[in-house]
């Protein structure tokens, strides 16, 4: 039985080679500014927007990114005011994420929090055509944020206070990180899910950078991992009917492993020299 | 009349609710090499970080290259060197990629570096003597090395006027050679040199001006003081009277070229 036989299959796989470049695209930046469990913060929040959605009766997604957004932006702000730190504020939005998706969605009729674990987890089934539309539009708008802003957001990134000397727009540019970051999670949360999302963004960025020696080689080597995980995941999930979230993250972590043996080899025998 | 490159005026600034600087009056011309001196806690970090807009004033003005700091727009004539590497870094990058983000103030969006980016590039790692490491990844230098690719950067941008946080700081003797000798370089070029130390070291000759900070105030500000008299000689040894007797290398030396600090 092929895979290709199905129309959500197809569906899924394009949705995956789009997140799986996507994600750690974003993902690298945050790595590079020590905010690696952002996304996951931001996963949270989202799932306030889902079961706010559900509340509503309106597209979950939209309501999803919306929230997710205000979340991010808002963690950003408070990290910009330097009184509460950057773990705090990220505790924070988990915590509140979490228990506001609960509670909004035991409010509704229309779900409870067993709908709320499709959106968790990820599904395969749900993704329908026009979330691929959705899904194609953002991971286009991803990419393009990190082409037309790389190098601005490298150096932000790397010192923001020789960033605001250099005339760089720096709020802006920590904003654009935070909001690309938004929406990458909550369009990667149809194929792996919201508690997933996350590691997308940080797993093939880890594993990159054990055989990169530079930013470069690091994100682009990461968004072919991402790429490689998530459509290896989504085949695994399909053939052992398991949730696509777990099996993609499972391989990128399996891809680490590898990656980190090989790195220590390659560094010990180049030490040698 | 030249335009000063800082004019700053009146200047008191409160971080944390605390008055860091008081009523601070500090004026660069261009070409200037002006060390900024004192205890720690005395305030001189936190006046280089106004000068360059890091920190913002209560009171005061504030005028780089003539232009109130509000209304301030040529960010490329300044460069900022920071006392460590920022909190950046969670991914690996090569010494070229964090020097050419120096150029990042000259370099258009949605276009490739330029030829003359390039060339500014390579002309930065040159000058700290790093055009050989230009492929490693930062973590693999020295703190030494590190402090010089952070002057590398803000060299690559080509600045009128170069703004330094301790730059000698925990830094070894061959970097800090290294660092006299490219300073030394901008300032030849009539670049203007703002920086903060503890000990000067190679950096003395280099000196116009020293501004003395201390208690959040300028204590005083003119030509850097110079050791005079037998003072001033080659083999003078300075001996600071303790309890004991001298260490055995010095006690060989003849009486006339012992002297007492004061």
């Amino acid at each position: 039985m092929s895979l290709f036989a199905f129309d959500f299959m197809r569906r899924a796989l394009v949705a995956a080679v789009l997140v799986g470049a996507a994600a750690p695209a974003i993902g690298t930046f945050l790595v590079q500014r020590r905010l690696a469990l952002m996304g996951d913060g931001i996963g949270h929040i989202a799932l306030t927007g889902v079961a706010l959605g559900f509340l509503l009766g309106t597209a979950p997604v939209l309501t999803a990114i919306v929230v997710a957004i205000a979340g991010a932006v808002t963690i950003e702000l408070i990290r910009e005011r330097g009184r509460t730190s950057g773990d705090v504020a990220l505790a924070l939005l988990f915590y509140g994420g979490i228990a506001g998706g609960v509670l909004l969605i035991g409010l509704s009729s229309a779900g409870s929090s067993t709908t709320l674990v499709g959106y968790l987890f990820g599904s395969l089934s749900s993704v329908q055509a026009i979330d691929l539309a959705v899904i194609a539009g953002l991971s286009v708008a991803v990419v393009a944020v990190v082409a037309v802003f790389g190098r601005e957001l490298f150096a932000v990134c790397m010192d923001e206070e020789v960033a605001r000397v250099s005339g760089l727009p720096v709020r802006f540019l920590n904003i654009l990180v935070a909001v690309t970051a938004a929406v990458t999670v909550t369009v990667a949360m149809r194929v792996v899910g919201l508690l997933l999302v996350s590691a997308l963004m940080v797993v093939p960025v880890a594993t990159a950078q054990q055989l990169s020696r530079s930013f470069r080689a690091t994100l682009l080597g990461a968004c072919l991992v991402g790429v490689l995980a998530s459509v290896g995941g989504l085949v695994l999930a399909f053939y052992a009917n398991v949730a696509p979230g777990a099996s993609t993250v499972v391989l990128a972590l399996g891809g680490f492993l590898v990656a980190a043996v090989i790195g220590q080899a390659v560094r010990r025998v180049a030490g040698r020299r | 009349m030249t335009t000063p490159v800082f004019d700053l005026r009146d200047g008191a600034v409160f971080l944390g609710g605390r008055q860091i600087l008081h009523d601070v009056g500090v004026r660069v011309e261009p070409g200037e090499f002006v060390a900024v001196l004192g205890a720690n806690g005395s305030g001189k970090t936190t006046l280089v970080r106004t000068l360059v807009g890091l920190v913002p004033l209560a009171s005061g003005s504030l005028e780089i290259f003539g232009t109130p700091l509000a209304r301030f727009r040529q960010w490329p004539r300044l460069g900022y060197v920071p006392q460590r590497l920022g909190v950046g870094g969670g991914v690996p990058s090569t010494v070229r990629e964090v020097v050419a983000s120096g150029r990042i103030g000259r370099a258009r969006r949605l276009r490739r570096m330029s030829r003359q980016d390039h060339r500014a590039i390579d002309h930065a790692l040159e000058d700290v003597g790093l055009s050989d490491r230009a492929g490693d990844p930062l973590t693999t230098l020295s703190g030494g090395q590190q402090q010089r690719v952070l002057i590398a950067r803000a060299l690559a941008g080509e600045p009128e006027v170069l703004v330094l946080d301790e730059p000698t700081a925990g830094v070894d003797a061959d970097s800090q050679d290294t660092l006299a000798g490219a300073l030394g370089h901008l300032s030849r070029a009539g670049g203007s040199v703002v920086l903060v130390a503890h000990e000067l070291g190679p950096l003395e000759e280099l000196i116009h001006r020293a501004i003395v900070m201390g208690g959040g105030r300028v204590l005083s500000d003119g030509p850097p003081p110079r050791p005079v008299g037998e003072h001033a000689a080659a083999d003078h040894v300075h001996l600071h009277p303790h309890e004991g007797t001298p260490p055995a290398e010095l006690t060989g030396l003849p009486a006339t070229t012992f002297g007492t600090d004061r």
